[in-house]
């Protein structure tokens, strides 16, 4: 049987959920045997292959219009979505910037903060350009699954990649795997 | 009792009518989520999280307001009901922002739980990312506006409760918002910083201040004891982590305040700057110096053993643990024949004849009269009582010639010379209690006992365990004149001593148990340390006569011990067959306040 292609990327977070992805320890040996990680922040091949993997999972929440093309390339990429972590699902950390709005937010960031002399905005062509709302992944492609946490457990991870390749689909983590925090 | 018949999830149930769905479901060992209800209060059906489908009705209905009737069929899980507290808590998550890791109550909320149980994921809908303030203005708790829910228990707490109206919902839709008063400050407002509100909060829109990060509550144990600041003894829980404590709370299941704390007993403890005394220190050229508890009670036994009866004087703090009192009639009274034993505070004389009555009868009266005490700054918690009496329809009396801060609340106040008119006021009702503390003037005891035949009455000790000291014999009758040797049980009681000190002859040998380094233990030659309210144990007596345990929380800081402890060793090394058990004290003491 040819192994199920899963591709990781992140989005705006902290990479504590690929971490925690990793904590699933000498498990992973196991599962590499029937699932082949094609592309992810942390090994060579950073995007989602053009012909497509079943399974995407995305970390991090939308932030700027580069995460909207990153999660958007994924998403046509990939057969099912998992959207993982408490910013991929709900905004998190990203979105207490929500609450003063995003200008304060990067007057605040590159301006106002103590130590900074002279500081400017980064603006440029390159980079994407800031929303004025950050939102969970769901607001702009479709999510098939939500493991929320922060990060989720290792075993949340172990739990749903095992089940997708049982030919099942968890709706929702049982209780002892789910937590937001 | 009437019974009803009624079916829930296929379950054939009899229950008594009268009661809600969730009640009947409750007693069965049926579990329907709720958010807004709270047994300590009345229910108001505004979170709907407790929807459940019955047969007939056009709608969902809430189970926490819908009267159980002949014949109910309900279904609390069916798949309607499961659809519709997803959607129910969706548009709750939506609202303000309930991101958990922000939250200094995740692990601890009642929102959360409930979007764990039904699975919410994500956010089904926008969230609404306007910013609402936090009010820190409250010395001890903070209210984050953010995370409130609406779903108004603190409100209810404060009127239904502490009787207090101070919060309050304003505005309309999504701008609605909990408030304090006409829309002010905490800090600015009649909040009397009870922490009922924080008590009852279910997310993490009120909470402490000081236990703030400090642990959930699944790291967190709690300790069920007696509150020793006043002479209600309320019963709270000790919340400890790792041997500190972080919170007090009341405790719902107590006979006597049902849940109810005020500032004094839920915060104020918490806050207690003065310095501990953490060793036995005994004086040596002019300085106390540190020594351990052998040497301690070795000079005790000698100064006392070398000092007459006549020469001896003991005061006790009401603060001292019912065990303690009755050592010290034991140790002084019994063996050591001496006569000159006090209480560091007053004592209310008895008035009537009958049996004193409890602090549930003063909601059931319709005139209180309160006469010299003033409840609302000493025993909180009984004022709580009389203003939740006044809301349903008594009328206060005032009659103390200090200023009173129930006076707000009274129908009318009058000084000392004008109690035969509050007499004959009273007189007329047909359920009348009086309330009434130590500084009553003998015009006034003489001219209540008129009533002692309609009225019902309640002694409030200004003390915390006053009421055993006078079944004890300590009657405030002492005197330091011509005194040898003087032995003050100092407990945790702000005393400086300084009108005491005086009087006292400068050779006399001055033994103090205190907590706390005073002026008092700093004039003493010896000093002796005592274990807290989160530390000690024995029990208590409150106002009322009724008789709780206290139970240790904490370790003792340093060599601390219990009141009692101390007495104990020290009455085995001064006499053998002084024997001592915690029962034969409480059965002596019941026997005294009966």
């Amino acid at each position: 049987m040819a192994k199920v292609k899963i591709a990781t990327d992140w989005l705006a977070g902290c990479a504590g959920c690929h971490m925690s992805l990793l904590d699933i320890d000498e498990r992973i040996v196991k599962l590499s045997e029937l699932v082949e990680f094609t592309s992810s922040p942390i090994t060579d091949l950073k995007h989602p292959p053009k012909e497509g993997v079943t399974v995407g999972i995305l970390e991090g929440a939308i932030c700027n219009t580069h995460n909207i093309e990153v999660a958007k390339q994924m998403r046509e990429r990939c057969d099912i979505l998992i959207a993982v972590g408490d910013c991929a699902t709900f905004g998190g950390v990203p979105a207490m910037r929500n609450l003063v709005g995003t200008d304060a937010a990067l007057k605040r960031a590159y301006i106002d903060t103590e130590s900074t002399v002279d500081g400017i905005i980064p603006d440029s062509d390159e980079l994407g350009k800031p929303l004025d709302l950050v939102v969970g992944v769901d607001k702009v492609v479709k999510v098939d699954l939500f493991i929320p946490g922060c990060p989720p457990r290792a075993d949340a991870f172990y739990y749903a990649l095992t089940e997708l390749l049982a030919g099942r689909t968890p709706v929702v983590l049982p209780p002892e795997l789910f937590t937001y925090d | 009792m009437a019974t009803v018949n009624i079916t829930i999830n296929d379950r054939k149930i009899t229950t008594q009518a009268g009661i809600t769905v969730l009640q009947a479901a409750r007693q069965e060992g049926i579990d329907i989520p709720t958010l807004c209800e709270h047994p300590a209060l009345s229910t108001v059906g505004a979170c709907r999280i407790c929807i459940v489908d019955i047969k007939g009705q056009r709608n969902l209905q809430t189970s926490c307001t819908f009267p159980v009737s002949d014949g109910l069929e309900i279904q609390t899980e069916s798949p309607p009901v499961i659809r519709a507290r997803k959607l129910v808590l969706d548009l709750l998550f939506s609202e303000r922002n309930h991101f958990c890791p922000y939250c200094e109550m995740s692990g601890s909320c009642e929102l959360q739980e409930l979007g764990y149980r039904y699975g919410i994921d994500h956010w089904a809908f926008p969230t609404y990312t306007k910013g609402f303030p936090i009010d820190a203005t409250n010395k001890y708790y903070l209210m984050e506006h953010n995370r409130c829910v609406l779903c108004q228990r603190c409100v209810r707490a404060c009127d239904e409760l502490v009787a207090n109206h101070t919060l309050g919902l304003g505005q309309r839709g999504s701008e609605t918002m909990v408030h304090a008063d006409a829309n002010i400050s905490l800090g600015e407002s009649t909040c009397i910083s009870c922490g009922t509100c924080t008590q009852v909060c279910p997310t993490g829109a009120l909470f402490y201040k000081r236990s703030s990060f400090m642990g959930r509550d699944s790291l967190t144990q709690r300790i069920k004891s007696t509150c020793g600041q006043c002479s209600i003894g309320c019963g709270m829980e000790i919340v400890t982590r790792g041997g500190n404590v972080l919170q007090i709370r009341g405790d719902w299941d107590a006979p006597v305040n049902h849940g109810l704390l005020c500032k004094m007993g839920r915060f104020e403890p918490l806050y207690d700057g003065r310095e501990r005394v953490a060793e036995p220190l005994l004086r040596d050229n002019e300085k106390l110096e540190p020594v351990s508890w052998k040497k301690a009670f070795d000079v005790m036994v000698k100064q006392i053993g070398s000092a007459k009866a006549n020469q001896t004087g003991v005061l006790a703090s009401s603060y001292a643990t019912n065990e303690a009192l009755y050592l010290i009639s034991k140790l002084f009274s019994d063996k050591l024949k001496v006569s000159n034993i006090g209480l560091l505070n007053g004592v209310a004389p008895q008035i009537f004849k009958k049996q004193q009555s409890t602090f549930a009868e003063i909601t059931k009266s319709d005139i209180i009269l309160v006469v010299s005490a003033n409840p609302a700054k000493d025993q909180p918690v009984a004022s709580f009582m009389i203003k939740h009496a006044l809301d349903k329809g008594a009328r206060l009396l005032i009659v103390d010639d200090k200023e009173n801060e129930l006076a707000p609340f009274a129908y009318m106040c009058m000084g000392t010379g004008d109690i035969d008119k509050a007499i004959e006021i009273a007189g007329r009702a047909a359920n009348p209690i009086v309330l009434y503390g130590s500084e009553i003037t003998k015009n006034s005891a003489k001219a209540i006992k008129k009533l002692e035949k309609q009225a019902q009455f309640i002694i409030i000790e200004s003390g915390v365990n006053t009421r055993a000291a006078k079944a004890f014999g300590f009657n405030g009758g002492f005197s330091p004149a011509g005194i040898k040797l003087l032995y003050i049980l100092q407990g945790e009681q702000n005393c400086d001593g300084k009108d005491l000190l005086k009087k006292v002859p400068a050779d006399a040998f001055k033994i103090v148990q205190s907590s706390f380094l005073s002026e008092l233990t700093a004039k003493a030659d010896l000093v002796l340390p005592v274990a807290i309210w989160s530390e000690r144990t024995g029990s208590l007596t409150n106002t009322e006569g009724c008789i709780q345990k206290l139970n240790s929380a904490v370790q003792p800081a340093g060599q601390a011990k219990s009141d009692w402890e101390v007495l104990r060793m020290l009455a085995e090394k001064i006499d053998k067959k002084i024997v001592f058990s915690p029962e034969a004290v409480l059965a002596g003491l019941k026997k005294l306040l009966k």
